[in-house]
């Protein structure tokens, strides 16, 4: 069975507050932010809501820019399921911004790739990904897939079983 | 070749992983970018000497390994290259506005010499102390200014806290916070802490995920907005309105805490003839807000059991008639007898630097070790009397009109910590006001518009770089150590004040002893010793102090001249003002100045938060900037299609005083007819748009946030950056 690791993004905890954003700079020591935050409005006055969205790379299971990388430079780990960028043998074809439906990719002063890599070393540690640390309101999360889902299976089914069968 | 060893060490040192390997150490201190009660506990990542990376310590009980985005980009605060590295002087008459760099002794004896002078020839009361953000050295400057002889210590809580202060003092002698943890209903009046206080905002959503309701009043779309089940978007000025017609709603329906407001309160018969005039109706008509909104929200919050009412800090106050708006709002907590009760707004008494953690300090002794009667009346006294009664401090908001006109007596000097002169309304006129005094002396970290009006500019040091004694809500007190040494030649801005009362000749006991002693002293009532907590770098929690009981008003009474909670205020009526909550129009508003409307037809409201900035500070670090590089007001779509105006086009904001270029922000935050413009950016100050006397005249609090303008879209539609450091 394959192991996938994964953000996990609560939407309805997102407040829009860049935090995430700029933990990842500081950590990379990039100016260029490898997570995004995006608002979104929605209906009109008196209607109106505003929410969040904050993503990254998604380290997709199969992912298009590891298909369309020329070199080969875009690979994933097979144990974990990060996607990860050998900068050595990328060309900065831009293929892969081309490909990869959520922008993960960005092009750093050299010319090639550079994006986010799940802070795979800060995980062989034992810590959290930058963003996720940082995160203000816990809308970031990370775990392998299987950690993920039976969360949010755990959470669900409690406030299920709150509404169908109420305690004393 | 790079052996294995080095490899594994380089790949560590890149990841920040600490350890021995890469040499990294963590080490802990504070940031102290915002407001006192939040500043985050921080693991600095430290390797050779150097913060490499930042990240909120765990363990901390106030932010829990959290940050908001201005801490996560700490590095490029502490590092920035414009931070000044020593002491400056204007070269010359000062008439070229350049600098030369000075040595510590020269700067203090120039400035104690200069000081003494001015206190020979026109009394101590001419210098006037100011004190900016951060506010850790507040006690200590304040203790210097007195211990000099001037009653002029002054600082940026004339426009923020104070006032909402004020009006709840003037109601219940006190002031209560939300009890959040066990409140079932919140009412979120004009606050935004997701992006203000975000130690707040998980124990929001969390409180929300359990069943707490949410009504949220203010006229912005933010972050809650989603989660509020009611939201009123009232127009910006009339929260005095609103809570009026809520109150009303509240008494007619019999959903008042009957037993609290005949036991307690005082005034209730000619507040509820008063609120009366608020219908529905008449209320829906001022605010904006449907009548039956009004209703709904009315009816949760007083059948909701317990509620709790949260507020910004001085959003409903900045106002011409804020302590009269934000009295008529805190009167809902008592009238629905949620003062003081568990889940409702709990009075915890104010510890250190403004921070509630329960306990009682000698912060108050320290500051104030002369008596007012010993010195001149302070500035603003006589103007604002109600401030002056309710707050130690004098009113910043007069200093520039006594500079002007020097009476009662005249102003020629001022020191301050963070000046920014842009803080006042109409900031143009501080701005020359300050040119007209004999000696400005300016503590900071940065060059900013205001230290370049100076004629000393000392360099401070950063959290980082300083030692503090820090206490938070959760009685957790931390004595942080520096974790770098101070950048060129910054100094902790208590051990100038400290160095400054040496060479002033000022002989006082406590500040000849340094900061620990001091600290020593001022926390001699809980017994804590800064030797003690120095061994818990990451801090600790204080064990020893009885807990805050709830319902302390049933023991003590209320701490006003009745005893009790005051509808009707005894202090303003004693002032010959009006002790009723009396809603007035903002001064100009599209009631009360109709003529000004016919030109100027949108309301402008300004000072709102972005998550990225606070007030004049982090515009000069990338990261932050980055997120909004150029100055944007938020425009509602149907305004802007009126004028033809597309997303991020360039437009001319304008007041009857004057205009500044700002790119359109299209977008729903803001409703039809209101104008939200975000201040302090660098190339547009939106306070110039205001005038200088705009102000509420019982706390001296400048308008800000009710306004008129009008928007025109600039035929200059190239995409100049107006980037720039304030």
């Amino acid at each position: 069975m394959r192991t996938q690791l994964a953000f996990s993004f609560d939407a309805s905890r997102c407040s829009g507050c860049y935090a995430c954003v700029v933990a990842c700079q500081d950590q990379n020591d990039s100016d260029i932010a490898f997570r995004r935050v995006v608002p979104c409005e929605q209906g009109h006055y008196e209607h109106a809501l505003i929410s969040f969205f904050s993503l990254a790379c998604f380290h997709c299971g199969d992912a298009p820019c590891v298909m369309v990388c020329p070199t080969g430079a875009l690979f994933r780990d097979e144990n974990n399921g990060i996607v990860h960028l050998n900068r050595d043998i990328c060309v900065g074809c831009h293929s892969c911004i081309l490909a990869c439906p959520f922008g993960a990719p960005h092009f750093s002063a050299d010319g090639k790739m550079v994006k986010c890599d799940l802070c795979y070393m800060r995980i062989n540690h034992g810590m959290a990904p930058a963003c996720v640390r940082v995160c203000p309101t816990r809308a970031l999360g990370f775990g392998t897939t299987e950690e993920i889902g039976a969360e949010k299976a755990g959470k669900a089914g409690q406030l299920l079983i709150k509404h169908v069968l109420p305690g004393n | 070749m790079k052996n294995i060893d080095s490899l594994l060490s380089d790949d560590l040192i890149k990841a920040k992983i600490p350890g021995e390997t890469s040499g990294i150490e963590i080490k802990k201190t504070i940031c102290s970018i915002c407001n006192p009660t939040t500043h985050c506990g921080i693991d600095a990542y430290v390797r050779n000497g150097t913060v490499i990376k930042v990240e909120g310590s765990l363990n901390h009980p106030h932010n829990e390994g959290t940050l908001c985005c201005k801490g996560a980009a700490s590095r490029q605060y502490i590092y920035h290259p414009e931070r000044i590295k020593a002491p400056l002087r204007k070269k010359g008459d000062g008439k070229s506005g350049l600098f030369e760099a000075i040595d510590w002794d020269s700067a203090l004896d120039d400035i104690a010499s200069r000081l003494q002078k001015i206190k020979v020839d026109s009394g101590p009361e001419a210098v006037v102390f100011f004190a900016g953000y951060s506010k850790w050295m507040r006690p200590f400057l304040q203790r210097l200014a007195h211990l000099f002889g001037t009653p002029n210590y002054c600082s940026e809580s004339s426009t923020c806290f104070f006032a909402t202060l004020i009006s709840s003092m003037l109601t219940y002698g006190d002031m209560g916070g939300p009890d959040v943890e066990h409140a079932r209903c919140l009412m979120m009046w004009s606050a935004n802490p997701m992006h203000s206080e975000t130690p707040d905002a998980r124990h929001l959503m969390d409180a929300k995920q359990n069943g707490m309701k949410i009504i949220e009043v203010g006229p912005f779309l933010t972050p809650m907005s989603r989660l509020a089940d009611l939201h009123l978007r009232l127009r910006p000025g009339t929260s005095g309105a609103l809570a009026l017609g809520m109150a009303n709603i509240i008494i007619q329906e019999n959903l008042h805490d009957l037993a609290f407001v005949s036991k307690w309160s005082y005034g209730f018969d000619a507040f509820k003839t008063y609120a009366a005039e608020f219908t529905p109706s008449v209320t829906s008509q001022i605010t904006n807000v449907p009548a039956g909104l009004i209703i709904k929200a009315a009816r949760l919050y007083a059948t909701t059991k317990p509620a709790a009412m949260y507020n910004g800090a001085s959003a409903t106050v900045h106002h011409t008639n804020g302590v009269q708006n934000h009295r008529a709002i805190v009167t809902l907590i008592g009238l629905t007898g949620n003062f003081d009760c568990k889940g409702g707004n709990k009075v915890i008494s104010p510890s250190y630097c403004h921070v509630p953690a329960g306990f009682v300090t000698r912060e108050a002794e320290f500051e104030h070790p002369c008596p007012w009667d010993g010195m001149a009346p302070r500035a603003g006294h006589d103007r604002f009397p109600i401030w002056s009664a309710v707050v130690n401090e004098a009113q910043a908001m007069h200093v520039p009109t006594q500079i002007d006109t020097g009476v009662p007596y005249p102003i020629r000097a001022m020191v301050a910590f963070g000046l920014n002169y842009r803080m006042w309304p109409g900031s143009d006129h501080m701005q020359a006001s300050l040119k007209k005094l004999d000696f400005l002396v300016d503590v900071d970290l940065f060059m900013t518009d205001s230290a370049k009006l100076a004629d000393i500019v000392l360099p401070a040091a950063s959290s980082f770089e300083r030692s503090e004694m820090k206490i938070w809500p959760e009685r957790y007190a931390m004595w942080t150590q520096p974790v770098i040494a101070p950048i060129g030649q910054s100094r902790s801005d208590i051990d100038i004040i400290c160095d400054l009362a040496d060479r002033l000749n000022l002989n006082d006991p406590l500040l000849s002893q340094g900061h620990e002693a001091c600290m020593d002293w001022i926390m001699a009532p809980i017994g804590l010793k800064m030797a003690e907590l120095k061994v818990s770098p990451q801090g600790r929690f204080i064990e020893n102090q009885p807990l805050t009981p709830y319902l302390k008003y049933e023991k003590d009474g209320f701490a006003t001249p009745t005893g009790k909670m005051e509808f009707t205020s005894s202090l303003l009526a004693e002032a010959g003002l009006d002790p009723l909550p009396r809603y007035m129009e903002p001064a100009i508003s599209p009631v009360s100045t109709p003529h000004i409307a016919e030109k100027y037809p949108l309301v402008l409201t300004t000072g709102a938060r972005l998550p990225m900035f606070i007030h004049s500070r982090t515009f000069r670090l990338p990261w932050n900037r980055m997120i909004r590089p150029d100055p944007k007001l938020d425009l509602n779509p149907l305004d802007a299609r009126s004028r033809q105006i597309s997303h991020n086009d360039w437009v001319q904001l304008e007041t009857p005083r004057a205009s500044i270029k700002v790119r359109a922000n299209i977008t729903e935050i803001t409703p039809p007819g209101v104008v939200n413009m975000y201040h302090a950016f660098p190339g547009a100050d939106v306070n110039l748009l205001i005038e200088p006397d705009y102000l509420d005249p019982i706390s001296g609090y400048p308008g800000f946030k009710s306004l008129l303008c009008q928007i025109n879209k600039t035929d200059n539609i190239d995409k100049e950056c107006l980037c720039g450091h304030n």
